[in-house]
Order: structure tokens, then sequence, then C-alpha cells
């Protein structure tokens, strides 16, 4: 019944997506809310929430191929699937956001290695790469030393690539609000939350062929995880609030605010903290709950529902504070507001990239994988 | 009776001609008592100055604006000379005016700050893009390359001062009714504003997909009327006189002359990112 809820809604929204995805390509972004002075937005945000849980993902894939844990026996194939279907999702979203996708070709091969972009961007076609290859030994040799070493390379690239994410917008020096050394360091954090929570919805409400107790089991172990990432969350989040609100630099206090008590404090308080933070540490830190596959598949849902705002409180928030005083009233014209609130357009082609990437682990879960095993079966014996 | 005091005598009203009888025996003059011809403008200098440095290898010029906040009257002239120069589109600005509101009433005054691009030595905005589409040229402005640039704002995001501004391919003219054959109307007016002149080459925006339509776009100190030995835009139609562009390189200049007197600032000096625009206050 969940499976169908879930194809049902990722069709869904892969079909309102559709509708976006046709305006941005070939009307422009005329109707995208973001503009010259808030010149990042969801889509943004959302890249770095999938980006984020392709980290994750492959780091979770890690405790079964890499530490051998044993709770996560047999769950590596689908983790490593997963990291495979949301980081293209994410650099769906992240193309959208360029003014010339087309030219995309050039990062490749006309790149400036001053730019940080450039090493996402390399950075990130490395790690599909490595995905890739750690996907193709977990089916023809997962205990062969080639999938360790292979494995030890994406696990670092995960790392890197998710405390990337931080830097890209950390290293802007004019920006206060990102400019904090805490903000690359917190993004790997963000990514075992987002790849946890991920996992807690897969394996409690899809994942087949795992055993009762298995499944109690890590279930328990990713409640366990979520809350002890959720509880170093919020101390990253109140350390870096308190800290701006007390030292009461400009920028910072201006964008502090804007997410404390700004126009969209309901994302912050009853989306980020409330449904994706609060009830889920609560129900989670109860064995029985959070044994339960349904619940925790919800609340699974729910952290990522929150990681998702938390990714947007961090891009947009950065960007609501005046370059120079008094540059929005100076001229007038489209787009040159720091009042952000996402298009309809917007909101539709991030519904294609999570409609995309729910229908495709769905896909995969079901299908692909077991497709795989059995073409790799075959090949083996065809070889024998 | 001068000719004016007569002239009005003659065609206003009585009521207006008891205003005006005082003017009896005063001599009016539209001419004040020196002469301003007399005195040189700075464009006139700045202009001989623009061509002396025209005359050196680009590398050896440096090129900085100096803006004199006393004198800048809020006009926006500068602001709108700009826009019409470059055939700026809806949304895109490169040298807004911004106003600052001092005191509370009635002890209030206003302070206005024209912004270009600050030309920063350390440039953020060049060292974040990915593919070297905005970068110093050989004169060390900093430009934009709009059939390199793939959109992605990240320059946006770096520049310290807001210099930057998003093209989403608006037209002025796009709501304008369109009339066959004559010459007002959508269709006139849009072929006006399509085509800008910037970097030295034709930049037509037909669609929204083509350059500079989804390229980012700042101030260049008008490099296409430099090369010609013109002044930017902003500084000629500077009406209080109060933007001044150079060769901080030529020692005589007016801008040399200006930047090394104490009073001379220049924006967020602790992000060290050195502009070539000076501010005097």
């Amino acid at each position: 019944m969940l499976k169908k809820l879930a194809y049902a809604v990722g069709a869904l929204a892969l079909l309102f997506g559709l509708w976006g995805v046709y305006i941005r390509l070939f009307e422009g972004e005329q109707s995208a809310n973001y503009g010259s002075y808030i010149g990042w937005g969801l889509w943004v945000a959302m890249y770095l929430f999938l980006a984020g849980l392709a980290a994750g993902a492959y780091m979770l894939a890690a405790f079964d191929y890499l530490f051998n844990v044993p709770q996560f026996k047999g769950t590596g194939k689908t983790m490593l699937w997963a990291a495979l279907v949301t980081l293209p999702a994410g650099l769906a979203s992240i193309g959208m956001d360029l003014g010339h996708m087309e030219r995309i070709w050039k990062v490749y091969l006309q790149p400036s290695f001053t730019s940080f972009l450039t090493l996402m961007v390399w950075g990130y076609t490395l790690f599909l790469i490595l995905i890739l290859v750690s996907l193709y030994f977990a089916f023809t040799a997962p205990d062969k030393k080639a999938m360790k070493v292979v494995m030890w390379i994406g696990f670092v690239t995960a790392i890197l690539v998710a405390g990337g994410v931080g830097f890209l917008l950390g290293g802007n020096g004019a920006r206060l609000y990102w400019h904090v050394g805490l903000l690359p360091a917190q993004f790997p954090v963000f990514a075992v939350a987002s790849g946890a929570a991920l996992m807690l919805l897969l394996v409690g409400w899809f994942m087949p062929g795992l055993e009762e107790k298995q499944r109690h089991d890590l279930l328990w172990l990713l409640a366990i995880i979520s809350i002890a990432t959720s509880v170093v969350k919020l101390y990253f989040l109140a350390a870096d609030y308190t800290q701006s609100l007390y030292g009461g630099a400009t920028d910072n206090l201006i964008a502090v605010n804007y997410v404390l008590s700004g126009p969209h404090a309901f994302m912050f308080w009853g989306v980020q903290i409330v449904l994706g933070l609060l009830i889920p540490v609560i129900v989670l830190a109860q064995p029985k709950l959070a044994k339960n596959g349904t619940i925790a598949g919800l609340m699974g849902v729910f952290l990522l529902i929150g990681y998702a705002a938390a990714r947007i409180l961090i891009v947009v928030p950065g960007q609501v504070a005046e370059m120079m005083p008094g540059q929005a009233a100076a001229f007038y014209g489209p787009k040159l507001t720091l009042d952000y609130t996402p298009s309809l357009m917007e909101w539709s082609v991030t519904s294609a990239v999570l409609g995309f990437a729910l229908l495709g682990i769905l896909i995969g879960m079901d299908y692909l994988l077991a497709y795989f095993s059995r073409l790799t079966a075959r090949l083996t014996e065809v070889k024998k | 009776m001068s000719n004016e005091a007569k002239l009005l005598q003659k065609y206003a009203s009585e009521v207006f001609a008891g205003l005006v009888a005082p003017l009896e025996g005063m001599e009016i003059s539209a001419a004040p008592a020196e002469d301003p011809l007399a005195a040189e403008d700075v464009l006139v200098r700045m202009h001989r100055e623009l061509a002396r440095a025209l005359e050196k290898s680009p590398s050896e010029r440096r090129w900085v604006m100096v803006i004199d906040l006393r004198r800048c009257i809020g006009c926006h002239a500068c602001t709108v000379a700009c826009v019409a120069e470059n055939k700026l589109p809806p949304g895109v600005v490169y040298r807004p005016v911004m106003t600052e509101e001092i005191g509370t009433y009635p002890n209030v005054t206003m302070k206005f700050l024209p912004r270009p691009c600050m030309q920063c030595e350390h440039s953020p905005c060049t060292e974040v893009c990915p593919v070297n589409a905005t970068y110093h040229n050989e004169e060390e402005i900093v430009v934009v390359d709009y059939e390199q640039c793939i959109g992605c704002r990240a320059c946006m995001a770096a520049c310290p001062y807001g210099a930057r501004t998003f093209d989403f391919g608006y037209h002025y003219a796009e709501q304008l009714p369109m009339f066959d054959g004559a010459i007002v109307g959508g269709q006139t007016a849009a072929g006006y504003e399509h085509i800008s002149q910037e970097y030295g080459q034709e930049w037509e925006r037909k669609g929204r997909h083509e350059s500079p339509v989804g390229n980012v776009r700042k101030c260049h100190f008008c490099l296409h009327r430099i090369k010609d030995g013109i002044l930017p835009a902003c500084t000629t139609t500077c009406i209080g006189r109060a933007t001044y562009f150079g060769d901080a390189n030529d020692p005589d200049s007016l801008v040399t002359e200006l930047i090394n007197k104490p009073n001379v600032i220049r924006l967020k000096e602790e992000l060290g990112t050195e502009p070539r625009v000076y501010y005097i206050v």
C-alpha cells in the first residue's frame, strides 16, 4: 500500500514537474522568483539537499561494504543505488539554475581552477564515477579488495564533496551568514543525517529481503544515528545563531532575524525544528516506535523535509542582507528585490526533480537491482 | 531700464508689473560676474588626459574612478546615462545611486552614493567564475565574456558590492503596441533597445536564451567609449561634476591628484579587494 502510494506520489510529482521543466527550458527564467539580489534560491537549496543525500547514502553503504556493520548487511546496493539516483537529481536541480546550461561542458574543457565551483563539478563527476564503479563491484565482486579500495576512495570523496558545498557558500567572504568555519564542517554531518533519514524511509517502508530482526535492529540503529546527528545539528545551529546574535554584526543580524522572525519563520520553527527535528527525535527515541517500519519510515520523511528546509534556510538568508545599504531601493526593475518566495514554476521543477529521485529509487529497488543481480549471475555462468 | 524689465512691463499684468517695478534702474544680466567658460571644465581636462593615456600601452594604464560625494546631488543622471549607453534591459543596472536619509525631522539631510563596479584588483567575482568568463582584461578592468558565461551567478554571490545583476531577458518595449509601417510602437523601440555596443561589439538581445540574456552583467567603465577617447557615460553626464575618471599611472592626471588627498576612501577596504573606485568625503 505504502509502495503504491509512493509510486503515485512520485508519478504525480514528475507529471506536475514536467510543466515547470518545459517553462524553464523554453521560456527561460523570467517566471522564477530568484533575481539579482537573491540570486540563488530553491533549486540551489535542493542541489545542496540532494547532493548531500547522495553523499550520505554512499557513506551508509560503506557501513555494509567497508565497516561490515552486521545490521547494515545486504543494504549496501540499495544505498549505492540511492546515491546514483539522488546525485544526478541534485545536479539536474543546479543545472536548471544555470542561465546557459548548454555551456556546462566548458567547466570540463575550459575550467578555472581558482573557482571552487569548478572543483565541485569535477568532484561530483568523480563521485558519480565512483558510485558507478562501487555499484559494479557490489554486483560482481563485493568481497574483493578492489571493492574496499574503491569504497574507501568513495567514502573520503563523499565527505569532501559534502563539505565542499559548505565551502561553496562559506568561501564568499562578503556574506557573513555563510562565512563561518562551521559551515563546511557541518555539511558532512548533514550528509550522514540525511542519508540515515533516507534509509529509515527505505528500510521502514520499502526495502525487500530483510529479516524482521535485522529490520528492527537496523531501524533502531538508524534511529540512534538520526537522533545523534539531529542533536549535533541543533548544537551547530544554536552555536551559529547565538554567536551571530551576540556578536551583532549587522548582516548577520539581518540574516538570523530573517530566519527566526522573518516572512518565512514558519519554515524554520514549524518545518525545520518541530516537524523535521523535535517530532522525529521524540518518536525515534522510543525503541518500540523506532522499530515499527511504518512509523520509522514516516519519521524518515519528516527528517528529510526538515533537512530540505534547513538547506533553504542556509541558502536564502545568506543573501537577504543588502551588499550596499539602500541597494534594493536605489533602482527599480524586475527581480531587483530582497523578497524571495519560490514561484510555482520553481516548485514545479523541484517537484520534477524529487519525483524523478523517488521513482528512480523505487524502480531501482523493485526491478533494476534484481535485474542486475540476475544479469551478473548469468554473465558469471557464461564465463565459467 | 534693462531690456528684460521693459519686456516684463510691456506684457505682464498690472499686478505683476508692480512686482517687477523695483527692477527699474537695476541692471539685469543673464551672465554672472565671472565667465564660467574662463575656467577649464574638468571634463575637458579629463578628455585631454584620456587621450594622453591612450597613447600608452594598455598594461601601463591604471583606470580609476573618483566620486566626490560632496558634489553628488542624487540626480541619478549617471544611472540613466549608463542604462541608455549600454541599452540595459529592465532589471539590469550597472551604476545605481544609493540614497540614505540622515537625521530625524526637522534635522534631516540626504546622502548619495553612486556605485559603479569597483573594478577590484583582488576581485572575488573573477576568482569564483568556473569558466574564466569574467576576468581582468589587459587594462585590468573586470569584464564579462557573454559567450563564455554559464550563468551560474557565483560572481553575484561573491561580489561584496552587489555590483552585478542578471539579465533575465526583459525588454522595456515588450508591452508596447505594434504599428506596422509606423516609426513608433513596440517594434521600433524594441529594435533600439536590443542592440548594445558593449565590449566593442553588437549584442542583439533577441530571444530569452541568447547572450547576454542568461548572463551576469556589470559595469565595465564604458570600455567601448574609452577605446575611442571618450569618457564613461556616467562621467560626462554628471551635472555636479562629481565623477572623475582617468589614468592613475599618470602623475599629472586629475584622478592622481584627487586620490592622493587624505579625504579619500574606498568601500569595504577590510575585505582586501583593493577597489579602483575612490570616494572623496
